[in-house]
């Protein structure tokens, strides 16, 4: 009798850590962003097809990580390293105050409710500074998207 | 009057003080989940053994919290430890329990994207224990 073979597509979200000992805010982004890829299909797309080197620095802790997007592949480091595309200096309520953007029409993160008005005057104080957002602003849109957990 | 740090009377009124506050019944809206919280023994401090709050957290309430074994707040759905000397710091505003996260002087565990949706529930929570007057048992 002929067998046929069955494989499950069960796909795991890839991501691993560049250092032997991650930092706690490493663990935290890297499953944070496993978790939510996973969950939510349609953030699959996003993660699949971006690539870029993404530096996050919380100045109110001097720690930051460097998510090394590779179209469905994602290495954490910890630090910033070098050939960024982005980087996002903020301090810690505005990181997670990026990860609860509401996404809205054409996966946009919405900037006119109260989340959003936060994070929009904080960049407009210079309390959120984006280096390189200008040629990037697709990639931000792309990044905030996988990471919104809303 | 103080009361003594994660004693019974403390988790009745850090239960009084969630329920009176308008911001974390707005905030935490749609939270079905227990949380633990498990404090580590510092014999030096003078908190000789562990403990583990339980709280049961619903749609913006405190239904209940009490006061348990380490081993009863690993159970629940999100758990976070810390010494005790570090959850001191969070109830004296030393430490902001968001940055303590990042830095993983607070350890959690459970889902982040839902810990993460409910940043400023926990927030909240954490100003409700600043608001209770506490008896360290390393201040006697």
């Amino acid at each position: 009798m002929a067998r046929r073979k069955v494989k499950a597509h069960i796909k795991k979200t890839q991501v691993d850590y560049a250092d032997d000992e991650p930092s706690a805010f490493a663990s935290m982004l890297g499953g944070l962003i496993e978790a939510n890829v996973e969950s939510r299909p349609e953030k699959q797309h996003d993660f699949e097809s971006l690539v870029a080197r993404v530096g996050i620095w919380v100045t109110d802790i001097d720690e930051g990580v460097t998510l090394d997007f590779k179209g469905g592949r994602l290495t954490v480091h910890n630090g910033l390293k070098p050939r960024r595309t982005i980087t996002i200096r903020t301090d810690a309520e505005t990181v997670m105050n990026l990860s609860n953007l509401k996404i809205g029409p054409f996966g946009i993160p919405v900037y006119f409710d109260e989340v959003g008005r936060g994070v929009a005057g904080k960049l407009l104080r210079g309390k959120l500074k984006i280096d390189g957002l200008l040629p990037n602003v697709m990639t931000l849109n792309a990044v905030t998207r996988i990471f919104s957990v809303q | 009057m103080a009361i003594k740090a994660f004693s019974a009377e403390w988790a009745d009124a850090f239960k009084d003080e969630v329920n009176k506050s308008a911001a974390y019944k707005a905030a935490g809206k749609g939270w079905k989940w227990t949380v633990g919280l498990v404090v580590e023994a510092e014999p030096d401090k003078f908190f000789g053994e562990s403990r583990g709050i339980v709280m049961d957290l619903f749609d913006g309430a405190a239904r209940d919290v009490k006061v348990g074994s380490a081993a009863d707040a690993q159970k629940c759905d999100f758990v976070i430890t810390a010494p005790y000397s570090r959850w001191k710091q969070v109830a004296t505003k030393q430490l902001d329990a968001t940055k303590g996260m990042l830095q993983g002087k607070l350890k959690l565990k459970g889902d982040l994207p839902t810990i993460v949706r409910y940043t400023k529930a926990s927030q909240e929570m954490t100003e409700c224990t600043t608001r209770i007057s506490v008896e360290w048992p390393d201040e006697k």
